[in-house]
C-alpha cells in the first residue's frame, strides 16, 4: 500500500463521520475555537498597555480588548446590526455576502478535490492565475461590445477565461500527481508561490495600468462588472454572483451524486483499490478533478475582479486558504460548503467589523481559522469529550459501532 | 523486529521485485539529476574560465565566490534545520507538514525573548521552546487523538501563521519587531582566508551548529537504538511494540525532536537578521516547504538532506550575486527560481518511498 492510498485512507475516516456526527463536531469546533480565542483576545489583553478608562474588568483584573465586544463585533458587526433597527442592504451585511460568494467558489474548489482524495492547497494560486487572466481577456474583449449587451456578453465570457486558466493551472499538479507521482501537497503549495511571483512579475511589467501607482491592470469598464441589483453598489457584491455560487453547490452536489464522473471521483476518494478494479481510470480521474477544482478556483478569481476590485492588483486575499478551512468545515460536502461559507463569510467581514471597532489586531481570524481546522481534524478529541472519559485508550472499533449515538451524547454535552 | 524484512521476502515475490525495481529507477533518477547538476557547474566553470566576459564568466565568478558560499550557508541554516527535523518526525511515522508553522513561530518568539531579557542566546532558547511546544500540541493531536497528519500539519502552519504577526501587532504595534543585537560570527584564523572554502570557518555561529545538528543526527540515526526505534517505528510499527518498545513514546519523542529542530532553525533565521518581520507569508516565505522537498530528495539521510538544501539555498544565493550584478533576470522571476526547481526535482524524482508507516496512526495491542 502506498503513501498516496494511506493518505486517501485518512481522509475517508474523516469522511465515514456520519453526517449528524460531522454537523456535531464542526459546531463544537467552531464553539471551542471562540472560546479560545476569547482567552487569547484576554492575554494579548494583558500584553498591551492602555488606560484605566479604557480597560474591561473580568474576575476582578482589567484588561485592554474585551472579548465578548470582539465576537460581538465579528458576528453581530458583520450581519449588518440586524438587531439595532438600522439594518441596510447595503451595509455590512452586503459585504459579508461578498465575502460568502468568493468563498462558496475555493470551498468548492477544495471540496471537490478532497472528495477524490487530493488535497488542492493551491486554490488560492489558481484562483490568481483565473482573475489575472480574466482581468485581462475581458479587457481585452471589451473594446467589442458594450452596454447591457456587454455586460451579458462579458460576464459569461470573463467567468470562462477565470475556469479555463484555472482549471489549466489546476491541470499541472494533477499531471505531475498522475504520471510523475509528485505529491500534490508539495507541488500546489509552491505553485501557489510560483502564480503570485509571476503574477506580480506580469502586472508590475507589461501588463501595469500606466495610470495607477499600484501593482494592477488597466480597470474594466463598469459594464463589464457584476451588476448591482438590489443591494446597491457600494459594497462591491452581486445578487448574481451569489445565485450563480449557489447554482454551482447545487451543479457540483448532482455531479458528485448522480453522475457517473461524480462516482468515479467519490470511489477514489474512498476507496482508490476497489475503484480500480472496478475500472476506474485513476489518473485520468486525478486530473480531472484537480483540473475542475482549479476551474472552481478560477472562477472565484474572475469574480474577485469582476465584482469586487474591477481590476487584477497583486495581493489576492487568503480565500483560497480559507476555502481549505470552508470545505473542512463542511466536511466536504458541497451542501455544507453553502453554511461553512455563510459563515466564514461572517468571520471575514466582521474582521474589518472588530478593526475598526476595537484595538484587537485581525490576525485573530488568522489563528481562529487554523484553530477551527485543527479541531474538525480531531473528532476523536470530541468523541471523547462526549463520553466524558480522560485518556486515550479507546479501540477504533469502539468508536465505529456505536459512533452514531456518541455523536447525539455529545449534543448533549455541547449544550 | 529481525523477521519482519524476511517476511516481506516470503510474502512479495513479483510485487517485491517490482517495488524493488521501481526504487532503484528512482534511485538512479535521483543520481541522474545530481549528475546533472555537477555536470552542468563544471561545464559552467569551463566555459567562464575561458570567456570570462560572458555571461557564463559571470555566473562562474558568482559560483566561485566566497560570498556566495557564505551566503548559502546562511540560507540553509533554517531550511536544513527544518529538514533534520522533519526527518526524525517522518521516519517515526508522523508527517510533519507544520515545519513552516514551526518556523514561524520559533522566529518571533526568539526576538521577543531576545527584546526582553537583552540576550540572543535566552532568545534563541526562547524560540526553540516555543516550537517545541507548538510541537507537542502536534503530536498529541495526532498522536494522541488521532487526527489526519496532514490536516493537524496544515493547522499548525496556520496558527502560527496568524499567532505571531497577532503577537507582534499586540505587543510591537506592528506585524514587523523591532531590531535587536544580533550575535558576532566567529571566524577561525588562518582557516579563513582560504579561497572559497575559508567561509565555512567564518560564519555566523549557527552554521556550526548546523553542522554539529547534521553529524548529531546521522549519528543518532545510524549508531544509536534510538535511532534504530524511530525507524521501525515508521516503518514497522508492530515489530517495534512486539520486541517491548511504546511506539507511542517514540512518536512523541521524534515530533518533539523535530519541534527543537525546526526552532533553532527559525530561532538562527530571525536572530541573524536581529528582526521579525511578519507581513504576508512572513520571513520563513515557504521555507519549511522547502524544508520538506529537501529532505526528500535527501531520501531521509541528514547528510542527503543538508546537501539537497545546499543546492536550493545556492541557487537562491547565487541569484543574490546576480541581482547586485544586474544581470538582466527580473528580481520577481528570480525570486521564484527555488520553487520552480522543487517542482522539477519532484517531478524528476518522483516519490520517495516513505516509511511503510507514515501518516498512519497506530494502536498499541496488548
Amino acid at each position: 500500500m502506498s503513501a498516496a492510498d494511506r493518505a486517501r485512507d485518512a481522509l475517508s475516516r474523516l469522511v465515514d463521520a456520519s453526517a449528524t456526527e460531522r454537523i456535531l463536531i464542526s459546531t463544537a469546533a467552531l464553539v471551542l475555537s471562540v472560546l479560545i480565542g476569547a482567552v487569547l483576545v484576554l492575554v494579548a489583553g494583558r500584553m498591551t498597555t492602555c488606560t484605566a478608562g479604557e480597560a474591561v474588568y473580568y474576575f476582578g483584573t482589567g484588561f485592554c480588548y474585551d472579548p465578548v465586544v470582539v465576537f460581538d463585533r465579528l458576528f453581530l458587526g458583520a450581519l449588518g446590526d440586524p438587531f439595532s433597527g438600522s439594518w441596510s442592504p447595503n451595509g455590512q451585511f452586503a459585504v459579508t455576502l461578498r465575502e460568502s460568494t468568493l468563498l462558496l467558489f475555493t470551498g468548492l474548489s477544495v471540496a471537490l478535490a478532497f472528495r477524490a482524495g487530493i488535497f488542492n492547497i493551491g486554490t488560492q494560486g489558481q484562483m490568481v492565475v483565473g482573475a489575472l487572466a480574466t482581468a485581462l481577456g475581458v479587457l481585452w474583449a471589451s473594446s467589442l461590445v458594450s452596454g447591457t449587451l456587454g455586460t451579458v456578453v462579458l460576464i459569461p465570457f470573463g467567468l470562462l477565461v477565470g475556469a479555463v486558466f484555472g482549471g489549466l493551472y489546476g491541470a499541472v499538479p494533477g499531471l505531475l500527481k498522475a504520471y510523475a507521482d509528485a505529491n500534490e501537497v508539495i507541488t500546489t503549495i509552491m505553485l501557489n508561490f510560483i502564480a503570485t511571483g509571476v503574477a506580480l512579475y506580469l502586472v508590475s511589467g507589461i501588463f501595469k495600468d500606466p495610470n495607477s501607482a499600484a501593482n494592477q491592470t488597466v480597470p474594466l469598464p463598469e459594464f463589464a462588472q457584476f451588476p448591482a441589483l438590489l443591494f446597491g453598489g457600494r459594497q462591491d457584491f452581486s445578487i448574481v454572483a451569489l445565485l450563480f455560487g449557489l447554482l454551482a453547490v447545487g451543479a457540483l452536489y448532482y455531479v458528485l451524486e448522480h453522475t457517473a464522473f461524480g462516482y468515479d471521483v467519490r470511489t477514489s476518494g474512498v476507496q482508490p483499490e476497489a475503484a480500480e478494479y472496478g475500472g476506474v481510470d485513476a489518473k485520468r480521474t486525478v486530473v480531472a478533478s484537480l483540473t475542475l477544482s482549479g476551474a472552481l478556483g478560477g472562477i472565484a478569481g474572475a469574480m474577485y475582479v469582476m465584482m469586487v476590485l474591477g481590476t487584477f492588483q497583486t495581493g489576492i486575499p487568503a480565500y483560497g486558504f480559507d476555502g481549505i478551512t470552508v470545505s473542512i468545515l463542511a466536511g466536504n460536502n458541497p451542501l455544507g460548503v453553502g453554511i461553512a461559507a455563510l459563515l466564514f463569510g461572517v468571520l471575514k467581514s466582521g474582521t474589518t467589523v472588530v478593526q475598526f471597532a476595537t484595538d484587537v489586531p485581525p490576525q485573530l481570524v488568522g489563528v481562529l481559522r487554523g484553530l477551527i481546522i485543527l479541531f474538525v481534524a480531531m473528532p476523536e478529541f470530541f468523541r471523547l469529550l462526549a463520553r466524558g472519559l480522560p485518556g486515550a485508550g479507546s479501540k477504533p472499533k469502539a468508536v465505529a459501532t456505536d459512533g452514531g449515538t456518541d455523536g447525539d451524547r455529545g449534543g448533549e454535552a455541547d449544550e | 523486529m529481525s523477521d519482519a524484512p524476511a517476511d516481506r521476502t516470503d510474502s512479495g515475490t513479483a510485487a517485491g521485485k517490482a517495488e524493488g525495481a521501481g526504487f532503484l529507477d528512482r534511485y538512479t533518477t535521483r543520481a541522474l539529476v545530481a549528475g546533472v547538476t555537477v555536470a552542468a557547474v563544471v561545464a559552467l566553470l569551463i566555459a567562464g574560465l575561458l570567456f570570462p566576459d560572458s555571461i557564463a564568466g559571470t555566473l562562474s565568478d558568482a559560483l566561485t565566490s566566497r560570498n556566495t558560499l557564505a551566503a548559502a550557508l546562511r540560507l540553509s541554516v533554517p531550511i536544513a534545520f527544518a529538514a533534520l527535523g522533519g526527518i526524525f518526525a517522518e521516519k517515526s511515522g508522523v508527517i510533519n507538514i507544520g515545519l513552516e508553522g514551526l518556523l514561524i513561530i520559533s522566529a518571533f518568539s526568539a526576538i521577543y525573548v531576545a527584546d526582553l531579557t537583552g540576550g540572543v542566546w535566552v532568545g534563541f532558547a526562547g524560540g526553540v521552546v516555543a516550537s517545541t511546544l507548538l510541537a507537542a500540541l502536534f503530536a498529541v493531536v495526532t498522536i494522541g487523538f488521532r487526527a489526519d497528519q496532514i490536516i493537524a500539519g496544515l493547522a499548525v502552519w496556520l496558527i502560527a501563521l496568524g499567532l505571531a504577526p497577532f503577537a507582534s501587532q499586540v505587543i510591537y504595534g506592528s506585524p514587523n519587531t523591532p531590531t535587536v543585537a544580533t550575535s558576532p560570527s566567529i571566524t577561525v584564523p588562518v582557516l579563513a582566508d582560504i579561497p572559497f572554502f575559508g567561509a565555512l570557518f567564518s560564519a555566523s555561529p549557527s552554521v556550526y551548529m548546523l553542522f554539529a545538528a547534521v553529524f548529531g543526527s546521522w549519528y543518532v540515526f545510524e549508531r544509536t537504538a534510538f535511532g534504530r526505534w524511530i525507524r521501525a517505528s515508521g516503518e514497522n510499527p508492530k515489530a517495534l511494540d512486539t520486541a517491548g518498545v511504546s511506539v507511542t513514546r517514540v512518536r512523541y519523542a521524534a515530533v518533539l525532536i523535530s519541534g527543537v529542530l525546526a526552532g533553532m532553525g527559525g530561532a538562527a533565521l530571525s536572530l541573524d537578521l536581529g528582526q521579525f518581520t511578519g507581513n504576508g507569508p512572513t520571513m520563513v516565505n515557504g521555507k519549511g516547504f522547502i524544508a520538506i522537498v529537501a529532505y526528500l530528495f535527501g531520501n531521509y539521510n541528514p547528510v542527503g538532506a543538508f546537501l539537497s538544501t545546499m543546492l536550493f539555498a545556492g541557487l537562491d544565493a547565487v541569484q543574490t550575486v546576480l541581482q547586485l550584478q544586474g544581470i538582466g533576470i527580473p528580481r520577481q522571476l528570480i525570486r521564484i527560481t527555488p520553487f520552480v526547481v522543487v517542482i522539477l526535482v519532484l517531478a524528476l524524482v518522483g516519490r520517495t518511498r516513505l516509511p511503510e508507516a507514515a501518516g498512519e496512526h497506530y494502536e498499541t495491542e496488548e
